[in-house]
């Protein structure tokens, strides 16, 4: 397929390294020319310097015939401008990142229909998203969610004592007679591998693992590390009120959690309190420990750190985690950090910048892919398919048919009912599939369901 | 501040004035009670002045904020002088500080009166007594509404008659036309309560008087005992209903009339406002259960009426509570400091004053033990800014300040520690009926010349918010 992305930022960079790597085609317009040959230089893509908005740019990187554009430069204005022109030169799918609820918002006068965007990204309102949706599961760091919510994909980092600690997966096999959920990943250190029946779970690694959301009460049940008394309502501190903080505190006020926000501007402060009902609004710096544990930092389940400042996230996430806060996560934006964090003993790192491009990738590649999700850290992917009306693969066991190395069927869901795969499981016509793919198999899994 | 403006604009209002002393001409025809040439007199005394007024001075242009201070306060003033003409003339009142103390009494919506016999006035002077009240109560709701907000006065920016959101909510642009939309709402109960009454079985004059009295929050009764006279459970709910109904922001009933009923849901003043009377009842009722009262129905009828009569500022009495157990009276009390909702013809601190002074208290107490928290007083779900905050504990302090002074001069007077305090509450509240010798059975009639005075000046501050008035007094105020 032919892809047109604008701007080389953060999110169009990690876009044209995803997408190259799959095989597309890619040309990326960025206005700085120094800029676009390290791209070119590091990736496998093509890069015209000119403005994004601007039809001669737009027709100089070939915009006849372009299959999907992506505009995702810093101005709004830009990026609504460049679709506008895209839907002129007759692009089926258009994807834009705006920053403005003016028009993300509920009842925006030029909403995305009028604008003729197929996808509108938020990439702060992604990232808030996700910090909430991490935040309402206990030990988990990273959640996605397929076919609707109902099967869901859960990191969990293993610690030393942990009830899975030492379990090799056929033991754990076992177990899985009363909890139905598979473990499709492990991830230690640098490495990602799909675990086989005499691989361990050690202490410090993190395990991926898919489950229907029927179960996952009992599954946290199991998976729980200390029981958590629960004579109050979860506490949730926020550092951080910026756009991010603001949406996140609203989210977890939705979910009934005892929010305090930690903002160091004291005008922001009053701002952030007429915005929020119940939250409590903290002016305070985010490493100044004393006023944090005054209010209760170390009896909170999860620190949440969102400025925009990388280290002041890190460095606070680690102060609170040290002084007995129950989770810690943190956003960094620098890719460098985004891979270090974790192995400090942060409970997740998230970035708008990943956010923004899963949910990109998530929609353009919708083909037979339905959903997808990245995982941090690694290239990693969890996709879902569909099985196609008279499929070769219908009706054969699972382990006569040659699924791809390193790759692994997470669940099957057939209308109502669902499944957590063996050699013996079969599929059938429209079953809908969730399955983990190392980046190195990404290609041969989309084949293996064409 | 621009004299000659203000004289004119006084004039103006004079000759408006003069229209109205017609009326109830109409009613001394019908009763044959021999009093329509006092109001013809007092008509052309009125017109005389305004007309001499407005000619001798220059139409000017726009009135200035600190015009407005002295074109209300005056306007009060001199309503209240020659409304006062036809009580004066007729000899039914023969005392001009009498007929002014018994006038101010109804254009300040209080329902204070001197008159120790009622029943022997004239009906028409009756039905001027019950005018005087509505047409007090028409300008307190464009006053609390578009008036005082303008001028910032004591926090009452925050009721501005329009409700926060999407533009299409705001009521008008302009004062005359919001003016007009709360007069028609204010027109409309009045005559839906006058036909209430006249189905209970009072006369068309005494339901259009006591109409007048319940919607404007006032209080005068055409009858020596009150609404106690017709002793009617139907007529005591009837009136009670509608004093809790002009006891809320007019604003909100010209929503609620436009088939937005969920305004009242989502107004935390109207519901603070029926969560404390119905609290308040809820306490009288206990605790007059078995002392005063046997039956439950009973009680809660006399025990509603006393607290919605008491809250809303409109001092009409069907019980004499001062037979009641202290508790009850001390909680009768601390109601009348409260008052009605902002924009409501209802007196005394307001309820959304009172509840915006407890959740400024409760921040304060909150600050003490989280320091460093960042929280704001809110109404609704908007905050409240912090020159309100400022404005509304300023009238606190002034309130509480004019009480005690007044309250010190009656009992300079020689009037005893209940009774004085009691009398200036229900004047400053523009209630009406206190405790003591003032009590719902007694009258002012007794009381010194000064203490006339003093009292008439609390009416005609409490009802123009404090600081219309007391402004007044700032030599600066009077400087180019």
């Amino acid at each position: 397929m032919k892809i047109l992305i604008i701007g080389g930022g953060q999110v169009g960079f990690f876009l044209c390294e995803r997408l190259s790597a799959e095989g597309h085609e890619v040309i990326l317009v960025d206005r700085n020319p120094e800029h676009l040959r390290q791209v070119e230089d590091r990736l496998n893509v093509l890069g015209v310097a000119g403005n994004g908005a601007s039809a001669e740019t737009l027709e100089q990187a070939g915009i006849k015939g372009t299959d999907i554009f992506i505009a995702v430069t810093d101005l709004d204005e830009v990026n609504i401008l460049a679709c506008l022109l895209a839907r002129e030169y007759q692009v089926p799918t258009r994807v834009a990142r705006v920053k403005s609820i003016e028009y993300t918002g509920e009842g925006a006068v030029l909403s995305k229909e009028k604008l003729g965007i197929d996808l509108l990204i938020n990439p702060e309102d992604t990232v808030a998203e996700e910090i909430a949706r991490i935040s309402c599961r206990s030990g988990s760091f990273d959640v996605a969610e397929f076919v609707e919510g109902q099967i869901q994909f859960i990191g969990y980092r293993i610690t030393p004592g942990h009830p899975l600690c030492d379990l090799t997966l056929k033991e754990l096999g076992e177990i899985r007679g009363m909890y139905r959920f598979v473990v499709t990943a492990i991830s230690r250190g640098d490495q990602t591998i799909i675990p086989r029946g005499d691989d361990t779970i050690q202490a410090g690694d993190n395990i991926y693992i898919f489950a229907h959301q029927k179960d996952l009460p009992a599954l946290q049940y199991l998976l729980r590390h200390e029981p958590v008394p629960e004579k109050r309502r979860p506490r949730a501190f926020i550092l951080g009120g910026n756009h991010i903080g603001l949406n996140v505190a609203r989210e977890l006020e939705k979910l009934r959690f005892e929010v305090r926000l930690v903002e160091r501007d004291l005008e922001r402060c009053e701002q952030l309190a007429a915005k929020l009902d119940r939250a409590m609004v903290i002016h305070a710096e985010g490493t100044d420990i004393r006023t944090l544990l005054e209010e209760g930092v170390a009896e909170s389940e999860v620190f949440i750190a969102v400025t925009e400042n990388d280290e002041t996230n890190i460095l606070s996430s680690l102060l609170c985690k040290q002084h007995g806060t129950g989770r810690a996560l943190a956003l960094v934006n620098k890719p460098e950090l985004l891979k270090l964090a974790p192995s400090l003993g942060i409970d997740a790192c998230v970035s708008p910048r990943l956010s923004a491009a899963a949910a990109i990738l998530k929609y353009v590649r919708r083909g037979g892919v339905i959903s997808i999700a990245a995982i941090e850290g690694s290239n990693a992917e969890v996709l879902e398919f569909q099985v196609k009306e008279k499929s070769k693969l219908a009706g054969l066991p699972l382990r006569s048919l040659h699924f791809p190395a390193g790759a692994i069927i997470g669940a099957i869901v057939r209308q109502a009912s669902y499944e957590i795969p063996s050699g013996e499981s079969t599929l059938e016509p429209g079953d809908r599939v969730v399955v983990f793919a190392l980046p190195g198999a990404l290609a041969r899994v989309e084949r293996f369901f064409e | 501040m621009n004299i000659s403006l203000t004289l004119h604009i006084l004039g103006a209002m004079l000759i408006y004035l003069a229209g109205t002393l017609l009326l109830p001409i109409g009613v001394s025809i019908a009763y044959a009670d021999g009093a329509a040439l006092f109001f013809v007199e007092a008509a052309v005394i009125t017109l005389v002045a305004g007309v001499l007024l407005l000619r001798g001075t220059p139409p000017g242009k726009e009135p200035s904020v600190r015009d407005g201070f002295a074109i209300v306060t005056f306007g009060w003033t001199v309503f209240a002088l020659f409304g006062a003409l036809p009580f004066w003339l007729s000899g039914s009142i023969p005392s001009p500080l009498d007929a002014l103390f018994e006038t101010m009494s109804g254009f300040t919506t209080t329902g204070a009166s001197i008159l120790t016999d009622v029943e022997a006035l004239a009906p028409s002077l009756l039905f001027w007594r019950a005018l005087t009240h509505w047409l007090g109560g028409m300008g307190i709701i464009v006053l609390s509404l578009a008036i005082l907000p303008m001028l910032g006065v004591g926090g009452m920016q925050l009721f501005k008659a329009e409700v926060p959101g999407p533009t299409a909510d705001r009521l008008k642009p302009r004062i005359q036309d919001t003016a007009k939309l709360l007069w028609g709402v204010y027109v409309l109960l009045t005559i839906l309560q006058t036909l209430l009454l006249m189905a209970g079985g009072m006369s068309f004059l005494d339901s259009v008087c006591h109409a007048f009295a319940t919607m404007a929050t006032g209080g005068f009764s055409t009858r020596n005992a009150s609404v106690a006279a017709y002793g009617s459970a139907y007529i005591d709910w009837v009136v009670i209903l509608f004093m809790f109904l002009a006891g809320v922001n007019f604003s909100l009933h010209y929503q609620a009339l436009r088939g937005r009923l969920v305004t009242f849901r989502r107004n935390e003043e109207f519901l603070f406002y029926l969560a404390i009377t119905l609290t308040a009842t809820g306490l009288l009722v206990f605790f007059n259960h078995g002392t005063v009262y046997g039956g439950l129905l009973e009680n809660l009828r006399y025990s509603a009426f006393q607290v919605t009569s008491i809250l809303t500022t409109t001092g009409f009495a069907t019980a004499d509570y001062e037979k009641w157990p202290v508790i009850t009276q001390y909680l009768l009390v601390s109601l009348m400091f409260i008052g009605g909702c902002a924009g409501s013809t209802g007196g005394g601190m307001k309820v959304a004053r009172i509840l915006l002074l407890f959740k400024h208290a409760h921040v304060q107490l909150y600050r003490l033990i989280h320091p460093r928290a960042v929280r704001l007083v809110k109404l609704g779900s908007l905050p409240v800014d912090r020159e309100v905050m400022q404005a509304i504990l300023g009238f606190f302090a002034l309130f509480m300040g004019v009480f005690v002074v007044a309250s010190f001069l009656l009992a300079a007077c020689g009037m005893d520690l209940v009774s004085s305090g009691a009398a200036v509450i229900a004047t400053l509240s523009n209630i009406g009926p206190g405790l003591g010798s003032v009590g719902p059975v007694d009258n002012y009639a007794h009381i010194p010349a000064f203490g006339k005075g003093v009292l008439v000046l609390c009416m005609l501050m409490g009802r123009l918010e404090l600081f219309t008035v007391l402004v007044l007094i700032f030599p600066s105020f009077w400087r180019r």
